[in-house]
């Protein structure tokens, strides 16, 4: 079966290659045979690297050893749900993800526009060719999930880490995201090539952009929690590089995002959307990069590879193609009005872009710091938590603000007294709660109140505009069904707010102890008594358990054990945290016992309270409704955009 | 059994990308379906009356809503309606005088009568005429 991979694979490379070149043929000659040729290209790369997937799901599940990348990834013990994970486990079966989500949204995105949009598509066609034949080839010549061997009698296993429910979901969640980026890519590149500059490529790529930073975004959430829950160090954010990898690209879809809204609206920022797209989709090749090269050191990163350099090819090859394209294209580009004035909406979006660029670039010069040391100082030096925290602060309140501000300021200018009556009530609202939380002791924390008080004007400004908008329509529901775009965006931004709110909480305000325990030995932290019970041992199939087995007393009752696995196959530890979520006081108690001894049974804990941290989860949800209802697909604007965009036949 | 399933799945894909030259194998018109300059005008219209509508509708929205004044509201309205008015002219100039003109160039219209001697040269204003949303739409704009 590994042959039929293999083949699959070499066809949806030869497809892909013939969807760039007769793409192109076509789009320049404007011969329609042959664009209809290219884009059923497209669409049977997709078909053939969905042969390639199932060989190797296939192989998976059945355990076929005699395929290099299944022993290697899996082994007889691993249960089925946790076989097909491998699929993404390894560096091969991933950029294989890549290339089937790929030729999937390209094909459907191709055939949803192909009638309305038949010159654009005819350009984007072969724009998604070219990204797809650097993918197949890739995995054709460098990275073949298809090796074969002598069967061994059983495989090495997944890394322990990556056994958990949320690694079956978390990794095909910013695939989804990463490479639904492609898309807007390609319908802007393909309208700078046609020379359709209009608004047609945005209105196309709308709910692809929107899916694609949804899909990011929660994708991120899911792994902060993986992260939370299994890797055990007490945090979910480590500003490590390849998380930073997946938010760098989040962030400058974010911006495209809001600008576009300027553009849809007054016709300017055509460059800067333009260079945000490109931004967002090299953005999310370069952290795939970062991943797969072993230039940063990392938790998260695949062994180091020889695709690394092939990766940072096409980065370059493609930042190239985009500024060339977008410096051909300027004349087009060029604005038909100016901004009239500093206290408008589109305003409060342009600095709300500023923003979320600035954090989007401080980001990556962290990231690349170790790699720019290395080459011109021969020692690499690596940026820490301080640096990204300080910036987080200066980009990210500004910005929680501007959150509050920007829906309550009308488009095109507002009086300074108009302004200062639409934000009489939030304000009012902020003062009170600031009052209110320095004297409940959040004054502790200087930016953790800040956060909270700017949080607290997000959230009443976004009351106020659900109140008044529920006034003119009636209800709640008429209001969000008629303008899902603009209401489902307020959802979002309360989503954010909950997630401020859950990172101030738990970072600004928790409290964290090491300890050293012997049985029947307590200590006390933030109201919680924690007392060592007893030390024990299992063993499992896969492996040793250690544990240690607390009680604990004072704001809640009961046990909570927390060691670590030694696992077999392959030979890796692993922590078990123990977590308890106090709900009443939005607070965990989270143990690390990471060193267990089992003859002198003295244990070293880290302990650490941490408040809110689970508003950061119930963020995860609410922006997902916030999302679907942006997302959700509306009738009367589909029969709008079939008229608007049918071409004249009168 | 590999073999075979390499040699069909290769059959298919020849099948399905030569299929538009095995459908029409000779065709009097082979180009690409693009929009010529006209289209590409009316195009840029409709554009600008819906960014306008849509401008207009929101304008609307927040006027009732409490979010913008009455003083803000009289100040952007003028504009946003002009702005419509004159996306919708040229549209139906378009549309009456065939395809070609500017947005802003005056129509070829057959010579008027002479006015009759009480009005004088002095040419009547033309009216501003009101927007006109969909009726299947609420004054509720789309962001």
């Amino acid at each position: 079966m590994a042959d039929l991979g293999r083949a699959a694979l070499v066809v949806s490379l030869g497809l892909s290659v013939y969807a760039l070149v007769a793409g192109t043929t076509s789009a320049v000659t404007g011969r329609r045979r042959l664009a209809a040729s290219a884009r059923n290209a497209l669409y049977c790369s997709f078909g053939s690297t969905l042969i390639a997937a199932i060989v190797l799901a296939t192989a998976l599940v059945r355990h076929d050893f005699t395929f290099s990348y299944v022993a290697a990834h899996t082994n007889r013990t691993l249960p089925t749900a946790y076989a097909l994970s491998a699929f993404w486990g390894g560096q091969e079966g991933s950029l294989l993800l890549w290339l089937l989500v790929l030729t999937g949204y390209g094909a459907l995105a191709v055939a949803l526009n192909r009638k309305l949009l038949r010159d654009l598509t005819a350009w984007v066609v072969p724009v998604l060719g070219g990204i797809a034949s650097f993918f197949a080839f890739v995995l054709v010549a460098v990275a073949s999930p298809f090796g074969t061997q002598t069967a061994p009698l059983d495989g090495a296993g997944l890394t322990p880490s990556l056994q958990n429910p949320y690694m079956v979901a978390h990794p095909p969640m910013l695939y989804l995201g990463y490479v639904g980026l492609s898309i807007p890519f390609a319908f802007a590149a393909g309208a700078m090539l046609s020379g359709r500059t209009d608004e047609r490529w945005i209105v196309a790529t709308r709910r692809w952009t929107l899916a694609a930073w949804a899909f990011l975004g929660f994708g991120q959430l899911l792994g902060a929690h993986w992260a939370y829950v299994e890797v055990g160090w007490g945090g979910y954010y480590a500003w490590d590089p390849v998380e930073n990898a997946a938010l760098m690209p989040w962030l400058a879809a974010t911006a495209f995002l809001h600008s576009v809204m300027i553009q849809e609206r007054k016709g300017m920022l055509k460059v800067w959307n333009m260079v945000l797209v490109a931004l967002a989709f090299e953005l999310s090749v370069f952290g795939t990069f970062l991943t797969r090269s072993g230039v940063v050191n990392s938790i998260h990163s695949f062994a180091k590879s020889p695709i690394g350099s092939w990766f940072l090819a096409f980065v370059v090859i493609s930042t190239v193609f985009s500024l060339t394209l977008i410096m051909w294209r300027l004349p087009l580009l060029k604005a038909k009005t100016k901004l009239e004035s500093a206290l408008s909406r589109e305003a409060a979006f342009l600095y709300n872009n500023l923003l979320l660029v600035a954090l989007c670039l401080t980001v990556l010069w962290g990231v690349l710091f170790p790699i720019v040391t290395q080459l011109f100082k021969g020692e690499t030096r690596t940026i820490g938590r301080p640096y990204y925290d300080f910036f987080l602060r200066a980009f990210g309140l500004p910005l929680l603000l501007l959150m509050g501000i920007g829906p309550l300021i009308a488009w095109r200018k507002t009086s300074a007294r108009a302004l200062v009556r639409t934000l009489a009530w939030p304000i009012v609202v902020t003062v009170v709660c600031g009052i209110a939380l320095a004297f409940a002791g959040a004054g502790s924390s200087k930016p953790g109140l800040i956060a909270y008080t700017f949080s607290a004007f997000v959230l009443a400004s976004i009351v106020l505009e659900l109140v008044r908008g529920t006034r003119v329509t009636g209800s709640v529901f008429t209001l969000v069904s008629r303008n899902r775009r603009r209401y489902g965006g307020y959802v979002v931004h309360a989503a954010i707010v909950l997630l401020a709110i859950g990172v101030a909480g738990s970072s600004a305000y928790g409290r964290s102890k090491e300890l050293r325990f012997t049985p029947g030995q307590s200590a006390t932290i933030s109201g919680y008594t924690l007392t060592l019970n007893s030390v024990r041992m299992t063993h499992t199939p896969n492996s040793n358990q250690t544990r240690a087995i607390f009680t604990v007393g004072g704001h809640w009752h009961g046990t909570l054990s927390s060691g670590t696995n030694q696992y077999f196959f392959p030979p890796e530890p692993s922590n078990a945290v123990g977590i308890k979520t106090d709900w009443l006081r939005a607070e965990d108690l989270y143990v690390i016992a990471d060193d267990v001894n089992l003859k002198t049974h003295v244990v070293y804990a880290k302990v650490l309270v941490k408040p809110l941290v689970n508003l950061i989860w119930i963020a995860g949800i609410v922006f997902l409704l916030g999302a679907a209802i942006t997302l959700w697909p509306d009738a009367r604007e589909q029969r709008r955009l079939v008229t608007r965009l049918a071409p004249a036949r009168a | 059994m590999t073999l075979a399933l390499g040699i069909v799945l290769a059959a298919v894909v020849v099948l399905v990308v030569a299929l538009p030259f095995l459908r029409e194998p000779t065709t009097v018109d082979d180009r690409l379906d693009a929009p010529g300059e006209d289209e590409v005008r009316r195009l840029g219209l409709i554009e600008e009356r819906d960014r306008a509508l849509a401008a207009l509708k929101e304008l609307e929205f927040d006027h009732r809503a409490g979010t913008l004044g009455d003083r803000d509201y009289r100040e952007l309205v003028g504009p946003l309606r002009q702005a419509v008015a004159s996306a919708l002219r040229a549209l139906e100039r378009d549309r009456s005088y065939g395809l070609g003109m500017t947005a802003f160039e005056p129509p070829e219209l057959p010579p008027e009568p002479s006015p009759p001697p009480d009005e004088g040269t002095l040419p009547m204003p033309e009216p501003v005429p009101e927007p006109y949303p969909p009726p299947d739409e609420a004054t509720i704009p789309q962001e």
